[in-house]
């Protein structure tokens, strides 16, 4: 690398096109912002260059942040929740209208974009707005005015749309638009009190059971509304976002052999954690499953390294099962899945260091994607290719062309591009992480992939000290 | 012991070192330790038979108790216990502290250590939360039972009173039944643990919307320590050694896991009649509070073969091992 920055830049890496589909050693000269050539090495010009070194990606795109504010800015803001993509990696965001007041209306997503323009960041920032009015559940938001103002879908994430005629209505108006509705799947009635995915560890742990059917329920239900409503609305769209289960997976999979149009996406957490960190242990999804695909038993085989009930674990959806989140990476392998999202959602101390089962959901994650993702590209659970475009053409292709976002490594455009060192690691810390929330159980582990570079849109979003 | 000297004389002494700070649950406690703790209650036992029922082995020690959760025997245990051990005792009510001003419990625990206290008894009604106090107080914790998941003073009282009324005092491959409202009970889950460990054949019988989540772990075992789990009360109970009741909670009923008292009363109460297959001389036991006629028949609690106010009296015994127990990490961790 050399060059100040980023606005001008010589860059010798294995560089990924998920746009192209191509790989390989490259050298990416950026002049002026602008990605002036991406030339593709053979031979000795090669040499020292491979997957598990330099890699020059398209600049990530997480489809799924919360950055707090308006309402919770001691949790985050804007400008730490933009600080804190580029740190890993991300030039474009999607952000949830959970905010307070809600993103229902245009005038928040004007404030969310006017604290965004004060930031100076380069980082893109779309925003969802709400699916129904206060995400109460009961009315629908200003559907039509808010994609007027620019949201690229609706969403009442952090509960379902419950009532099934309003997700039908939803569906229909929203697909009307041209836009999708993205449904966090939770049957509220079999989740109330609950702490933990219900099963084994739950279970030894005395932790309120988070059943599986709450999600797969949901999914069903929400697939099943759909296939009706595609009759009316050819346009109508559902993105299910953090799916977390085998069962809501085998929904998802028949409903796209069927034809209609679903997509998914898994967070780093449900496929690189299981819910065995809550009882203590700190290995990672694949290395708690024996010979035979089945989850080990970290009572038994000596897996219990940290202390159980580290509220940091507490997220909705739960940590699942090993076997489930075997599943969620057989689904981003295959295609069911069509995204990696962080669901980034930072807490503070006050709402997050406080009793497991009172603590508030949610994992700050939007800083550790990126490395959780080469963790399982280096242990053989996804190819690299395949990662990359999960976190780049897979969310963008999910918002569709309106949304206007294009990752690719493209001669004579804006550059917007990551360049993330594989080969080394860093361990995230309160110091180390840019955004407010910390509340993340990998605080102190070594993780592969340390970002050193973050060009978006032409300006350098994030650049190594 | 004797009144004069602030250690036991001796005999805890052996190959077995107490190395736990805290008391969190008994999962962590090995076969080995959990005989210490045995032993030292029964040095303790024959301290509560004198005539003056008090060493001064926790002098100059403060003891808190913080219940967040209603509790007659378990707190009065603890406080009888370390007042016994002549430590400074401190109790509080949570429903009269700063806990309802909204304070954390990080907070409170902070609060309770600056005001002096070395060792930390506590009760909550959220799973894990004991272990949130252990991470911020410089003392012992010693849990006093938390949500569904533990209540290891319970779990060791019971087996301190099994272990003096079965023969050769060992559980070794009796056959030991918990009995009702496994899915909410800490003392259940807690006694899986110890009595796994000691080599009981245990079973847990309940209702099958009172097991949920039970066939997993015993498909796995008590760290691959096997026991049965069963809605059929007559296979449970067919030649038990031991059969201990559960509370059954009204709340079931509003909360549609139970039709109804009086059906479970007859379907899974422990009735004479029920207790005719149990072996002859089999001990009834039940963690209290009992809802006579209900999860146990009024003339089995009191009838001869109950060990119910044994479990009680062994309480406080098993908590002053306890409390000597990791008073001594205390000092070894000063003396280093």
């Amino acid at each position: 690398m050399s060059g100040s920055g980023g606005h001008d830049a010589t860059i010798r890496g294995w560089a990924v096109d998920p746009a192209t589909g191509r790989e390989g050693a490259a050298e990416a000269v950026v002049r002026d912002g602008v990605l002036e050539r991406l030339t593709w090495l053979a031979g000795s010009a090669a040499g020292g260059l491979h997957r598990a070194g330099t890699l020059i990606l398209p600049g990530l795109v997480d489809m799924h942040a919360h950055f707090r504010e308006p309402g919770n800015e001691d949790a985050e803001t804007v400008a730490t929740g933009l600080a804190a993509a580029a740190h890993g990696g991300f030039t474009t965001v999607g952000l949830m209208p959970n905010t307070t007041p809600a993103l229902d209306e245009p005038s928040v997503l004007a404030r969310i974009r006017a604290a965004a323009a004060a930031t100076g960041s380069p980082v893109h920032v779309l925003a969802y707005g709400a699916v129904t009015a206060g995400r109460k559940g009961e009315t629908l938001s200003a559907m039509g005015e808010l994609a007027d103002a620019g949201v690229v879908g609706f969403s009442d994430d952090g509960a379902s749309v419950q009532s099934a005629p309003l997700l039908r209505n939803a569906l229909a108006y929203a697909g009307a638009l041209g836009l999708p509705i993205i449904d966090h799947p939770e049957d509220a009635s079999l989740t109330a009190e609950a702490e933990a995915s219900e099963g084994y560890t739950a279970t030894v742990l005395g932790l309120k059971g988070w059943p599986v059917a709450a999600e797969a329920g949901s999914v069903a239900r929400s697939i099943a509304v759909l296939a009706d409503v595609v009759h009316d609305v050819p346009g109508a769209r559902l993105h299910l976002t953090h799916v977390s289960t085998a069962a809501s997976i085998a929904h998802v999979r028949a409903a796209k052999q069927a034809g209609l149009p679903v997509t998914c996406d898994v967070t780093p957490h449900h496929l690189a954690l299981s819910d065995e960190w809550v009882a203590g242990a700190r290995r990672w999804a694949w290395e708690a499953l024996d010979a035979d695909g089945r989850a080990r038993d970290p009572w038994a085989d000596g897996a219990l390294v940290a202390a159980p009930f580290d509220s940091s674990l507490r997220v909705n959806p739960p940590l699942r099962s090993a076997e489930d989140a075997a599943a969620c990476r057989a689904a981003l392998r295959d295609g069911t899945a069509d995204a990696i999202a962080t669901d980034h959602a930072p807490h503070t101390e006050v709402d997050k260091h406080v009793e497991f089962g009172w603590a508030s959901n949610g994992i700050s994650g939007i800083e550790t994607a990126l490395s959780v993702a080469l963790a399982a590209v280096a242990a053989g659970e996804l190819p690299l290719a395949r990662a990359v475009a999960l976190l780049t053409t897979g969310p963008a292709a999910v918002l569709g062309a309106s949304a206007g976002v294009a990752p690719g490594l493209r001669e004579g455009e804006p550059a917007d591009l990551v360049v993330v060192d594989a080969a080394a690691s860093w361990a995230p810390s309160p110091a180390s992480l840019a955004s407010k929330g910390s509340n993340t159980p990998l605080l102190g582990r070594e993780l592969p992939g340390v970002v050193r570079l973050v060009v978006a849109g032409g300006r350098v979003a994030y650049a190594e000290p | 012991m004797t009144e004069g000297s602030a250690r036991p004389g001796g005999a805890v002494a052996g190959p077995v070192h107490w190395a736990h700070r805290h008391l969190l649950d008994v999962d962590a406690l090995t076969r080995p330790e959990i005989e210490l703790v045995m032993r030292t209650a029964d040095e303790m036992h024959d301290v509560l038979a004198r005539p003056i029922p008090k060493v001064p082995a926790l002098r100059g020690l403060g003891v808190t108790i913080l219940f967040y959760e209603a509790s007659t025997r378990t707190r009065v245990s603890f406080e009888v216990a370390a007042k016994n051990l002549s430590a400074d005792v401190v109790n509080i009510a949570a429903a009269s502290s700063s806990v309802t001003k909204g304070e954390s419990l990080v907070d409170t625990v902070r609060t309770i250590e600056a005001l002096g206290a070395d060792m930390l008894v506590m009760r909550h009604s959220v799973s894990g939360a004991p272990y949130l106090a252990a991470e911020v107080f410089g003392g012992s914790v010693l849990n006093g039972g938390d949500g569904w998941h533990a209540h290891p003073s319970q779990a060791l009282l019971d087996l301190y009173t099994l272990r003096s009324r079965l023969p050769g005092g060992s559980l070794e491959g009796r056959k030991v039944v918990i009995l009702g409202d496994v899915l909410h009970s800490r003392v259940a889950r807690s006694n899986v643990w110890s009595l796994t460990a000691m080599g009981a054949d245990l079973w847990l019988c309940g209702p099958a919307t009172l097991l949920r989540g039970y066939d997993a772990w015993a498909a796995r075992g008590a760290a691959g320590r096997r026991f049965t789990v069963t809605s059929d009360v007559d296979a449970a109970l067919r030649d038990a050694d031991v059969v201990m009741a559960l509370r059954i909670q009204k709340e079931r009923m509003a909360s549609g896991l139970l039709p109804s008292l009086r059906e479970y009363a007859a379907r899974y109460g422990l009735t004479q009649d029920r207790l005719r297959s149990a072996k002859p001389d089999a001990i009834v036991m039940h963690p209290g509070p009992m809802n006579e006629g209900v999860e146990i028949a009024a003339d089995v609690a009191s009838g001869p073969r109950s060990v119910i106010t044994d479990q009680v009296a062994n309480g406080v015994a098993v908590r002053m091992a306890l409390l000597y127990l990791l008073a001594g990490t205390r000092r070894t961790e000063a003396g280093a």
